[in-house]
């Protein structure tokens, strides 16, 4: 299997899905002439030409309305955002008009659109370019909001999602772009809305997502030499969330830690942590556990944006509180 | 305005207090000072004081009510105000408006928001059974508990605040004897006694909760020696004699006060309490002593310890002594301890293990003073002789340092002119 970076993943799978139906286009800032603030769309220019791979102006409501219109007259368009920071100012398109149009027009009008970019807190880009938006998307009846941790859940969900007749929020983190990993060639699908157990363990239920999955599993070894047994789950989708994956192992493991970069209050792990109390209070032996980023504007300095961080550090002590040692 | 008058705080520690009585009825005039009534807390019984003048319009609550700090327990009509009037308007609105509910213990708060753990010391430890008598346990030991019909309230709890988890329930039900089966065919004493269910009172919740705290919380260090009394045991004979007119008897164990204080002057790392981020070494030197009661046990303080003579530890040891028996102790009385003596001496116990009084980092226990065969140079003799074990807690006292205390205590006993260097 070849081994390829996250940013020539997610490549491989719009160029695949390009060539599948010449419906998939791409449009944003840098994307063409470029070939992406990342190089995530390296090559699609040459190779698609400037019909179906298209630069725009700093303009994102503009370009994510193109987008929503193009989708509702029969396109499939994926909406680069150089980040999700820059999506605040198109999040009117996405939740009131990608977001709600099956409904708003009683079932007329899909919107097949593909939203993504990247995220997080990606070192010293302080406090308006670090947005963690996913608690913000997932929040919204209508959007899916993917997020993979890895190059191969990166090719298969993105490709599952240009293939996917509604609205998808994919946010990419801008650390893991550089990350190696086996990724399956060809038709490699991902289905949308189903978790993976990244380590299987039977002591604590460890649950996260996108770049803290790397912190999670550090602090997974780390309990593993001290005989603690923790099961690592990577939602890989955030809505829908898997909870069939997250129950069985909570049913399992009788406690359950929530490991998330974004903010704590009104966070997901709150939401997550009320849907697994709803349906298997009586399975707890302990409170369920949230290790997020801390409650402040992101930092420039390189030392505080790292104590913002879910830290190994801060899992394992989670993880000791809720087994109680 | 009629005066809502709620549960003051009458001890630092109380959440709650019981009202023992009520010492006035409705239609009753008070004036500021009166004793409106009795209320037990966690370490007294303290009487409760009408801050104005007026006339009771509503009493809330019944004598043997528990009632959280703050919530409103009378009415009071002021001048010109009709109690009936009053009493009416505020039927109905019962003491529901002003209650502020039983606090759930600061434990619930370890989880913050942000994830983050509350550093552990500062965590209120709370008892197993919270207010209103409900066990704190998980949901799964709920669950597992009554799938085997265990009580959970008779299965120690291991979390936090002494909340049962799984493995309490799993360990209790290890450890059950098998049922009863032999009971019947095994002949009892003819003059069994009947078997008492005895509820625990607030005092003695407070110690299971604070006993247990400190258990929990404090790696505790064990340091004993052997003290030599003779020449205090001479000392007090002389004293009391020249004292006799007075009517002033010292005890040995005023001794063992007044050696302490100043042995803790010169040794301040055990006259200190242990906090989440320091460790505060006081500049006071309080004792507490422990004193029995029938009900259970209270430890009140005798202030500036360091700077009393032997005439005036007798008199205010006297003095905290009868309060506690008589329930009067004053909160200054009961507040502001560095460092506390037991002592079972008179009870003819030779050595035992007192369990710190937290957040104090160490706690002396006092065994009797007796006859022992004593090595002298060469010779076998009889001494009188005592033994003395400090209990330290090993977060902020490191066993040489509570060595170092010991051999300082056991030479002022043993020289008691070192007392005066």
């Amino acid at each position: 299997m070849a081994v390829l970076t996250f940013r020539e993943a997610l490549n491989q799978a719009m160029a695949e899905e390009m060539e599948r139906d010449k419906n998939v286009f791409l449009m944003g800032q840098e994307v063409a002439q470029y070939d992406g603030a990342y190089k995530v769309s390296q090559g699609l220019l040459k190779r698609f030409g400037p019909e179906r791979v298209v630069d725009t102006p700093i303009s994102e409501a503009g370009f994510a309305g193109i987008g929503v219109g193009a989708a509702m007259v029969g396109l499939r368009p994926i909406i680069e955002f150089m980040t999700f920071s820059f999506s605040l100012v198109a999040i009117d398109q996405i939740v009131n008009n990608a977001a709600n149009m099956r409904y708003m027009s009683g079932g007329q009008f899909a919107v097949p659109i593909v939203f993504r970019g990247s995220s997080g807190m990606a070192g010293c880009l302080a406090a308006t370019h670090s947005h963690r938006l996913e608690a913000w998307y997932s929040q919204i009846p209508g959007l899916t909001v993917v997020m993979p941790s890895t190059p191969s859940d990166a090719k298969g969900l993105l490709k599952s999602c240009i293939r996917t007749d509604d609205p998808v929020v994919f946010i990419e983190h801008e650390v893991l772009y550089h990350e190696r990993g086996e990724v399956p060639e060809g038709e490699h699908l991902v289905p949308i809305g189903k978790a993976d157990i990244k380590r299987p363990g039977n002591d604590v239920t460890l649950i996260t997502y996108s770049r803290s999955l790397k912190a999670t599993l550090a602090a997974a070894e780390a309990l593993a030499a001290d005989g603690i047994d923790a099961e690592v789950i990577d939602l890989r989708t955030i809505r829908p969330l898997d909870l069939d994956t997250l129950l069985e192992s909570v049913v399992k493991t009788h406690r359950a830690v929530i490991v998330e970069e974004d903010w704590p209050y009104c966070g997901l792990g709150a939401g997550i942590s009320d849907r697994i109390t709803q349906r298997v209070f009586d399975e707890l032996d302990a409170p369920i556990r949230r290790v997020a980023a801390k409650d402040a504007p992101i930092p420039y300095n390189k030392a505080l944006e790292a104590s913002m961080l879910p830290s190994a550090d801060r899992i394992i002590a989670a993880v000791r509180d809720v087994l109680y040692l | 305005m009629p005066i809502e008058v709620t549960m003051p705080k009458l001890s630092p520690t109380m959440e709650t207090g019981v009202i023992a009585q009520w010492l006035v009825k409705v239609g009753d005039q008070v004036k500021e000072g009166d004793v409106l009534a009795d209320i037990e807390t966690d370490k007294a019984t303290m009487p409760m004081k009408s801050f104005d003048d007026g006339v009771i319009a509503v009493l809330d609550r019944a004598a043997g009510d528990e009632v959280a700090l703050g919530e409103r327990v009378l009415v009071l009509a002021k001048k010109g105000e009709d109690p009936k009037k009053v009493a009416e308007s505020f039927a109905g609105k019962s003491a529901g408006a002003a209650k502020a509910a039983v606090k759930p213990a600061a434990a619930a708060s370890a989880n913050g928001e942000n994830g983050q753990q509350a550093p552990a010391a500062a965590v209120a430890v709370a008892t197993a059974v919270g207010p209103g008598g409900r066990v704190k346990a998980t949901p799964l030991a709920r669950k597992i508990a009554a799938a085997e019909a265990v009580e959970l309230a008779r299965i120690p709890g291991s979390g936090p605040g002494g909340r049962v988890v799984r493995k309490d329930v799993e360990a209790y039900l290890k450890n059950k004897p098998a049922a009863a089966a032999a009971g019947a065919s095994v002949s009892r004493p003819a003059a069994s006694r009947a078997t008492e269910r005895i509820p625990h009172t607030r005092m003695r919740k407070t110690i299971a909760q604070r006993m247990l705290a400190a258990k929990q919380a404090a790696p505790e260090i064990h340091v004993t020696v052997d003290a030599r009394v003779d020449r205090i045991v001479a000392a007090r004979e002389e004293l009391n004699k020249k004292l006799a007119k007075e009517g002033v008897k010292l005890s040995l164990g005023d001794f063992v006060t007044k050696a302490v204080a100043t042995a803790l002057r010169l040794h301040p790392a055990l006259n200190a309490s242990f906090e989440p981020d320091a460790i505060v070494r006081h500049g006071s030197v309080n004792l507490g002593i422990a004193v029995a009661l029938d009900e259970g046990l209270i430890v009140p303080v005798l202030h500036d310890a360091d700077t009393l003579g032997l005439r005036e530890i007798r008199a205010k040891s006297d003095a905290i002594a009868r309060a506690a028996r008589a329930g009067t102790l004053s909160t200054e009385q009961l507040t502001g301890g560095t460092f506390t003596i037991s002592n079972l001496g008179m009870y003819g116990t030779r050595q035992f293990d007192a369990i710190l009084n937290l957040p104090e980092v160490a706690i002396l226990a006092v065994g009797a003073a007796e006859k022992r065969p004593v090595v002298e140079g060469d010779q076998l003799v009889v001494g009188t002789v005592m033994t003395l074990t400090l209990t330290a807690d090993h977060r902020a006292v490191d066993g040489a340092t509570a060595a170092l205390f010991l051999q300082t205590l056991k030479s002022m006993l043993e020289e008691p002119a070192a007392m005066l260097l």
